[in-house]
């Protein structure tokens, strides 16, 4: 045993953790998933496997994001160490899953999980502004998409403020980095009226860090709405799906947002002509009314000249049954003194002269009596 | 000073001016001076789209999050 260095266990171990640490600081490893489970909403424990071996893994939840289960081939980013129980185990900071299957088993789960949870729901889906002033872009400024984007937004309109949030679209860094962009509009005490987030086409792996499940939260829980222009037509990411409107493409996400300022130009002309002959059309009514009722005017005349003649007939009829004459032949008579005034009493002895109709009789007083 | 429009107040102008036409009683003398005001605004929009350009600015600040961490950039460019 001599020249054989002598360690107390803690220390045996601690010296293990070293070389490994020297050796191996990182490691990726690719196997499948075996005994996953999750213990206390805090520590994911999991086995990772080929046909011969076995290596334990160890992580925190905070580091899990996505979906992963027992069958699904994955590689973890891992730092080996042994436990102080003397088991060899991997601590993994990254896993992801590998292979067209487990990429697509691992999105349909996340995408089913988020989806119980309501982040993709319509009703929680905002307007987009009809006319913003104010755009935020969250992309990388290197990517072709980004360049359609802005390209297609000068063609299209102009006097608006765009703020680029440049961050890598791709990779381990990107979902990290697209969230800090999301918190840094959010967080603005003018923010802008909605937030690009956009990414031209690749294959369906390069959009991988759009189906991140930090991410995904971090877009329904945005309070400025978002519309994502991410690969091509027929890719839907996770973020997509959380997103208030989805954009085919970047130059898609333009034609969205903006209108186009020859079709403001061309409406403003057609509602200015439609103007014109909405006034025209309405004198043309007046005029017609005008016409109508000249032509009308002859024909009231007549009748409100019927109308008068009718009335003064009746008048007529009237004073005719008031006239004396009229009375007198009735059989009634006009009694007057003798200086023909109309008498109403009279004394014994008087003379009076009485018109009837056709005659006028003189006649004397001889006897007064009163009715009774 | 005043302060010039923008154009979402300007499309919104014109806007009232095309509902007042669609009013029940139109008043010659008023259509003709509302009608010049919706052309005088028009050419206004016009104008304004000819010549405003976009201001873009990239944000100067890095999203990396070792850059956050060491609290570096939180400025932007031309503000």
């Amino acid at each position: 045993m001599n020249n054989v260095p002598v360690f107390e266990v803690s220390d045996a171990v601690a010296i293990f953790n070293q070389i490994l640490e020297t050796a191996t600081p990182a490691v990726a490893v690719v196997g499948e998933v075996a005994n996953f489970k999750i213990n206390q909403n805090k520590w994911v424990f999991f086995d990772i496997k080929d046909a011969e071996s076995t290596l334990n893994c160890f992580m925190s939840v905070f580091n899990l994001h996505g979906v992963i289960e027992d069958g699904m081939r994955v590689e973890v980013l891992a730092r080996p160490q042994i436990t102080k129980w003397g088991k060899f185990s991997l601590t993994i900071q990254n896993v992801r899953p590998v292979g067209a299957g487990s990429i697509k088993r691992a999105f349909e789960l996340l995408r089913a999980k988020l989806d119980a949870e309501g982040l993709f729901a319509i009703e929680r889906k905002r307007t987009l502004p009809e006319l913003p002033d104010r755009i935020g872009v969250i992309s990388s400024t290197d990517a072709a998409g980004y360049a359609d984007f802005i390209k297609i937004l000068n063609e299209r309109m102009s006097g608006i403020s765009i703020e680029v949030a440049h961050v890598q679209v791709q990779g381990d860094a990107a979902p990290e980095q697209i969230i800090a962009a999301l918190k840094y509009f959010n967080e603005q005490k003018n923010p802008p009226e909605v937030i690009a987030i956009l990414r031209g086409g690749g294959s369906r792996d390069d959009l991988m860090a759009f189906d991140d499940e930090r991410l995904v939260r971090e877009i329904a829980a945005s309070r400025v709405p978002i519309i994502t222009g991410i690969g091509h037509e027929i890719d839907t990411t996770l973020t997509d799906l959380a997103a208030d409107v989805r954009a085919a493409t970047p130059s898609n996400a333009v034609q969205i947002l903006v209108p186009d300022r020859r079709e403001i130009i061309s409406t403003l002309d057609f509602q200015l002509s439609n103007l014109i002959n909405e006034s025209e059309t309405r004198l043309n009514e007046i005029e017609t009314r005008v016409v109508d009722n000249c032509s009308r005017m002859p024909e009231r005349i007549d009748h409100a000249l019927s109308e008068i003649e009718y009335k003064l007939k009746f008048l007529n009829a009237a004073l005719q049954q008031l006239n004396p004459r009229t009375i007198l032949r009735r059989g009634y008579a006009i009694v007057r003194g003798q200086n023909g005034k109309v008498l109403r009493t009279a004394a014994v002895g008087e003379t009076l002269i009485i018109e009837n109709y056709d005659s006028e009789i003189t006649a004397t007083v001889e006897k007064i009596s009163r009715k009774t | 000073m005043i302060k010039e429009k923008s154009l979402k107040e300007l499309l919104a102008e014109f806007d009232e001016i095309v509902a007042w036409f669609d009013g029940d009683d139109l008043d010659i003398d008023a259509a003709i001076a509302k009608f010049e005001a919706g052309s005088k605004l028009a050419d206004e929009i016009k104008k304004k789209l000819a010549e405003s350009k976009n201001k873009i600015e990239i944000v100067k600040k890095k999203f990396n999050v070792s850059a956050m961490d060491r609290g570096e950039g939180d400025e932007k460019v031309d503000e």
